[in-house]
């Protein structure tokens, strides 16, 4: 064990004040906290809640049904993260279209979305761009290159998530919050400043055990002290500008909107669309899509567990029939989603 | 979809790299950085090169803990 861990290990197992609730924002440390077993050295008045974080569990129902509607009233060959695929819609989820005939097929970036295009011009082709600033680059750079190639077959259906007013939604929810490295990586540090600003708490981590340990040791420091506090704890990645490039190219291909959060409701200017400019790509205006409205199922808690308000073992679907090869919640389908976590790691 | 997979450059070209993660290679859009060289190492997220990686994570440990004082 390295020295970090190790002074990182007696601060926070030597914790005795009042009981503090910390909140990890991002999926993927959720998972790292559980596979590195760190939840196992806390003492019991340090307690870790998992939110929002992932963009696949954020996703609404609405927009699964979109890409159903895409897929199986427009024969478009819908391109998507793999994570997607499994996502319940009201009816059926993306693979349930496949079985019916839709043309479905999971890609590891927008990039190879644009190369489908490009080989298949009879095909109208759709990338489903799901993700926070972390990913959204990636959407604006394929719909830029779709441009440049001319392709008039491509077009993507967003969904793509800003994180800013969803921390201020989620305050009050945890005494201090882990953020997202790789959202901060893009964003850089402003955001957080001004929310320490507004009283709200956090560092930013990275995703390794001596990063995840020092920035819980941080934390619990830092609470003890009883004041706001940001500490960027992943400074070898996130510089507190943060990508200037990816900003920029954000702004230029989309721009901030309304949108609906799975369990958080609407949150003003939360969301990101595609400009006017490029308009061309957006798949509800080329499709001409009608209003669609979904239907969660209303025995699932996701909405609860995204906001820290319960376990995903509180819930009386979890680890009953809703487990990872029979999703009822997004929370459980995606790898990175907290009931997931929380079942590969026998939490019952 | 959200993982981000830490990678060394292996050649660069005109706005794509070609990046080698323990062993499995790939091309990667490389534009949102300036001034990368074959031998750094980057986060890549859905194809993309991110962010540059500085240093290792225990200097990172000690830089953080140390400015706070905390050891």
């Amino acid at each position: 064990m390295n020295e970090i861990i190790e002074k990182s290990r007696e601060i926070i197992t030597s914790y005795d004040g009042p009981k503090v609730r910390i909140m990890e924002v991002c999926g993927t440390h959720t998972h790292e906290i559980f596979r590195l077993g760190i939840r196992s050295l806390l003492p019991e008045n340090i307690d870790l809640i998992s939110g929002p974080g992932c963009p696949v569990c954020v996703t609404p129902v609405g927009f699964i049904d979109e890409a159903l509607y895409l897929a199986l009233e427009k024969n478009c060959l819908i391109t998507t993260f793999g994570d997607l695929i499994k996502v319940p819609g009201t009816e059926m989820n993306l693979a349930g279209a496949r079985a019916k005939g839709g043309n479905i097929r999971p890609v590891y970036s927008p990039d190879d979305a644009v190369e489908i295009a490009r080989e298949n011009p009879d095909e109208q082709v759709v990338f489903l761009s799901v993700g926070f600033e972390t990913t959204t680059p990636s959407s604006c750079l394929a719909v830029k290159k779709a441009k440049k190639l001319g392709l008039n077959n491509f077009s993507i259906l967003t969904a793509n998530k800003s994180m800013p007013n969803a921390y201020l939604k989620l305050k009050g929810s945890a005494d201090a919050f882990i953020y997202p490295g790789h959202v901060n990586a893009i964003t850089g540090n402003a955001v957080c400043k001004k929310l320490k600003d507004d009283g709200v708490s956090g560092v930013v981590a990275g995703f390794t055990a001596t990063e995840l340990m020092t920035a819980l040791a941080v934390t619990i420091e830092m609470l003890k002290k009883g004041e706001p506090f940001f500490v960027n704890c992943y400074p070898r990645v996130v510089k507190d500008e943060g990508s200037i490039s990816a900003q920029k190219l954000m702004d230029e291909v989309m721009e901030l909107c309304d949108t609906e959060w799975r369990g958080l409701g609407m949150i003003e200017k939360s969301g990101m669309k595609l400009r006017s400019e490029y308009s061309d790509f957006d798949a509800r205006i080329k499709f001409n899509m009608p209003h669609i409205e979904g239907k969660p199922n209303p025995g699932c808690r996701c909405g609860e567990v995204l906001q820290g308000h319960c376990k995903p073992s509180d819930c009386p679907l979890f680890g009953k029939v809703c487990t990872p090869l029979h999703a009822v919640g997004a929370c459980m389908v995606s790898d990175e989603g907290a009931c997931s976590a929380y079942y590969q790691y026998n939490q019952f | 979809m959200c993982v981000g997979l830490p990678a060394r450059v292996v050649s660069v070209n005109d706005g794509t790299a070609i990046i080698d993660a323990n062993g499995a290679k790939r091309d990667v859009r490389a534009e949102l950085l300036d001034d990368l060289e074959p031998g750094d190492y980057v986060m890549v997220h859905a194809g993309v090169a991110i962010a540059k990686i500085s240093s290792d994570d225990e200097e990172e440990g000690n830089e953080v803990l140390g400015l706070l004082n905390i050891s």
